[in-house]
């Protein structure tokens, strides 16, 4: 039996280098916790979980922004599956649920004719690249929409529920 | 060990010779001010302890005086001890040349010593070594106190805890543990060596080590930040408690402390209850899925969907497959539906012969065309004619329609998230929950903080009624308020370094751990034994030395204890209370005076000094049962804070002590006021004693005029 998930995991998805400001001031790389993130001014213990956020940020907004050709990509080098701590288990959850999930979105927002993968006509290589494209695309969407909020209003993410604010207001109607 | 005689010849105010015979138990030496007694003390003192230098400002002025120039005398200190059985003499001594008037030369500097046996045979030995083997450096050193400040002899962090190591049985395991360490050590680094060895984990264990070091520093680190934090706390508490001491209604200011405390405390409890990392929880909790249901029904309906078609698809191949099946099957066909002869048997050209002879040559029966042998033959030659041709475009048997199941998998992932749907309906409700439940600790944590500042606008007002005046109120308004929150914020660091360091700990633990186990598979079976053993040995001695030095703690605590309690009969005392603490290279043993397990900051100097010598007699005592011996006390004007009454009681409860002990006191004297005449109070009958004198200056005398001093020993 084949495993789309265990392939996708494998693999580390790109941003546009437009929004590496947006890594730098909101994430923390080295990932500081609890008092130590707050006192920083930074809302993300680490970059992927700002990457995370902002690609379910533009999937509830169905913001789906695909990096242009013309702009660099960057990674900050860190395989999917890793993502979510297993070390620091004690402080922080696994995030297992979270990987399973945003792959579930990717499938069912994808347009991959699993009839073709499963006879062997598409290459399961090229499938896993779409579905990366479509994560990349929403969370390029998602980074706007921060950067948006952003320059509405610099202060806008001192509030210790904004974030949580911008996800809750995405409920469909 | 007893002082038998204590002589002393022309040593400052003692003109000429003066002798103090002296007894085992108590003996008083009573004296006013300026009379003798410290010089006493002093002379007994540099016998002891004194150098060959300043010689000429030792001599006694009046001896200096009557002597002509160009004559000499000797000036001399001399004591004579008993110790099993036998008597040792030991004399310091100079010889005084009188220059001209008021001046003289030193010279001649000796320290004698002479032994005596049991049969009275002497002999001449060396002063300085007779002196340390009866009386032992260590031992001189805390035997004899000048004032009540020099009682206290552990202001110094690490005395007491060097005394303690001395007499208790702790020091006999010092060189075991220090070896323990040393081998402990070895053995480690001959495992670590061994386990190097093995290149698998040659990057691993580097790494470990490296950590190891780290954590250990950074345990150090922290270490020093507790002490200095605990000590801080301990300052703090004694400023406090000072400040307090000039408030008049001091019960008050407790109760007021006590509740602000209190209010304090509920509010720091409520704060840390209130979580507002929302943030994190959109990972931790999963939050951020709040609005993902319609997009797992999107995903599940896609799998679903496909699932079917794939179903559809592989049935209609199968349906395919199944009429070639079938045609294959008919073909077969045979009498009791036996397995036929494959086509090629019996071969092409054999059937094409039997066919023009019209005879089955297989059964060797007539077979005419039209009959129905014949056309069954023919019918085989042509299903053999065509299945030459047919086979070449046949696809592959047993190739399937799909090569790879995705779906499987893609089922499961649906099946098992449709569980988790639930928990995502219910995750906007969490949200709102936790959020009513901050608010409310929000309102209450404001409610306390207006009961809080109601409570300190109470506690200035205590404040301001104090003993001290005015202008410096403010100033300790000011102190006491920022010292309570220091005392808040140390204590809270106090917490924070405590749980760091256990953190610390474990970590380093789990570290060796894992170093100990690369080592379990790589290193020489045999060194790991002996290096285990080692370190079992090792922590064997230092745990022995450990509760060897406690014991003699505890034992030391009770004793002060008994003895402070006798001193201070029917007034308040408190707990004596001795604490070990181990710095970083060395351990020191502080003394703390506790009213209920609470610190007493700021005793009045009466039951400082009591407590003192409640220690010092209880190091005496447990001295003198370890040693087997007892050794003299000699304390100049240790109670000069007491009181008559006071010291009157302390001297009949030393009486009961058994060491030895010369006290020099200016209690029970009495001047007449108009004889200006000096005599001893009645009172002094009552004190129990073994022996007293009385130095008192030979009268007439002229305060500004040294050469007419002249101390007198009078044995009572």
């Amino acid at each position: 039996m084949k495993n789309l998930f265990d392939k996708w995991k494998t693999r580390i998805p790109k941003y546009s280098e437009a929004h590496k400001d947006l890594f730098t001031s909101l994430s923390q790389k080295f990932g500081a916790e609890g008092e130590k993130k707050i006192n920083l001014g930074k809302h993300f213990s680490t970059n992927y979980e700002l990457y995370t956020y902002a690609f379910f940020l533009g999937l509830y907004n169905n913001e789906f922004a695909p990096i242009p050709d013309g702009e660099k990509k960057t990674d900050f080098s860190h395989h999917i599956q890793y993502w979510g701590s297993k070390t620091t288990i004690s402080t922080r959850k696994d995030f297992t649920n979270l990987q399973e999930n945003i792959f579930i979105a990717l499938v069912a927002k994808t347009d991959i004719d699993l009839v073709t993968l499963e006879k062997g006509d598409l290459d399961e290589d090229d499938a896993v690249k779409l579905l990366i494209k479509t994560m990349e695309s929403y969370t390029n969407g998602g980074l706007i929409l921060i950067k948006e909020k952003l320059e509405e209003n610099p202060n806008y993410f001192l509030q210790p529920t904004s974030f949580l604010n911008m996800i809750l207001e995405t409920e469909k109607e | 060990m007893i002082i038998r005689k204590i002589q002393i010849d022309n040593y400052l105010c003692y003109y000429d010779s003066n002798t103090f015979e002296l007894s085992e138990g108590l003996n008083i030496i009573l004296g006013e001010n300026g009379e003798g007694k410290t010089k006493f003390f002093e002379a007994v003192d540099w016998l002891f302890n004194g150098e060959n230098r300043e010689l000429d400002m030792l001599v006694s002025a009046k001896k200096l005086n009557e002597t002509e120039i160009g004559d000499s005398f000797r000036v001399r200190v001399s004591m004579t001890v008993e110790q099993y059985g036998e008597k040792s003499i030991i004399t310091k001594s100079f010889l005084a040349k009188k220059e001209k008037a008021n001046e003289c030369s030193t010279s001649s500097f000796v320290i004698e010593g002479i032994s005596e046996n049991s049969s009275g045979e002497r002999t001449q030995v060396d002063g300085q070594t007779l002196l340390d083997r009866i009386f032992p450096f260590q031992i001189r050193k805390y035997s004899m106190f000048k004032g009540e400040a020099e009682l206290n002899i552990f202001e110094s962090d690490s005395a007491l805890a060097n005394l303690i190591n001395l007499f208790s049985e702790a020091k006999h395991y010092d060189k075991y543990s220090e070896k323990g360490t040393f081998l402990r050590e070895k053995a480690e680094k001959a495992v670590e060596d061994s386990s190097k060895l093995d290149k698998k984990n040659e990057s691993l264990y580097k790494k470990l080590e490296g950590e190891i070091t780290l954590l250990e520093r950074e345990k150090a680190k922290y270490l020093v930040h507790l002490n200095s934090t605990e000590e801080e706390i301990r300052k703090i508490e004694g400023n406090l408690q000072l400040a307090e001491s000039h408030v008049s209604n001091a019960d008050a200011l407790g109760t007021l402390n006590k509740r602000i405390k209190e209010i304090e405390e509920k509010i720091s409890h409520l704060t840390g209850r209130i979580d507002e990392n929302y943030t994190t929880s959109l990972f931790d909790e999963n939050w951020i899925l709040v609005n993902f249901e319609s997009f797992h029904k999107e995903f599940a309906e896609k799998v679903s969907a496909h699932s079917k078609t794939r179903r559809e698809i592989q049935s209609e191949h199968d349906k395919q497959q199944g009429i070639k099946v079938g045609e294959r099957k008919a073909k077969a066909e045979l009498l009791n539906n036996a397995i036929p002869l494959p086509n090629n048997i019996p071969s092409k050209a054999i059937m094409e012969e039997m066919l023009n002879d019209e005879i089955c040559k297989v059964c060797n029966r007539e077979a005419k065309k039209g009959s129905e042998a014949y056309e069954f033959m023919m019918k085989r030659l042509k299903t053999y004619l065509e299945s030459q041709v047919t086979e070449q475009n046949e696809p592959e048997k047993d190739e399937p329609l799909f090569k790879y199941d995705y779906t499987n998998r893609l089922d499961n992932l649906s099946i098992s998230h449709e569980d988790n749907l639930k928990n995502l309906r219910l995750i906007r409700t969490k949200i709102k929950e936790l959020f009513e439940f901050n608010d409310d600790r929000k309102k209450d944590i404001e409610e306390l903080n207006e009961q809080l500042e109601k409570e300190k606008t109470e506690r200035e007002k205590i404040l301001g009624n104090s003993s001290i005046g005015a202008e410096k109120l403010s100033d300790v308004l000011k102190n006491y308020n920022a010292w309570q929150r220091d005392l808040k914020n140390r204590n809270q660091d106090q917490v924070d370094y405590t749980t760091k360091l256990k953190s610390l700990e474990s970590e380093l633990k789990a570290k060796k751990e894992e170093k100990d186990k690369i080592d379990t598979s790589s290193a020489n079976s045999f060194l790991i034994k002996t290096r285990n053993i080692l370190r079992d040995i090792e922590t064997i001695f230092v745990d022995t030395k450990e509760k060897k030095f406690d014991e003699f703690i505890e034992k030391l605590q009770t004793k002060s204890n008994n003895f402070f309690k006798t001193i201070n009969i029917d007034a308040f005392t408190g707990t004596i209370v001795f604490t070990r603490r181990n710095k970083i290279n060395r351990t020191i043993v502080e003394v703390e005076l506790q009213e209920d397990g609470r610190t007493f900051y700021k005793p009045n100097q009466s039951l400082l000094t009591s407590m003192h010598i409640s220690i010092l007699f209880a190091i005496s005592e447990l001295a003198s049962e370890i040693k087997e011996e007892n050794f003299p006390m000699i304390f100049d004007a240790p109670t000069s804070s007491f009181g008559e009454y006071k010291t009157a009681q302390f001297l009949n409860l030393i009486f009961e002590t058994e060491n030895q002990k010369i006290l020099l006191i200016k209690d029970f004297l009495h001047t007449d006021k108009v004889t200006k005449t000096l005599s001893i109070k009645k009172e002094f009958e009552n004190v129990r004693r073994n022996k007293a004198f009385w130095v008192k200056l030979e009268r007439p005398f002229d305060p500004n005029n040294l050469k007419t001093i002249n101390s007198q020993v009078i044995t009572l």
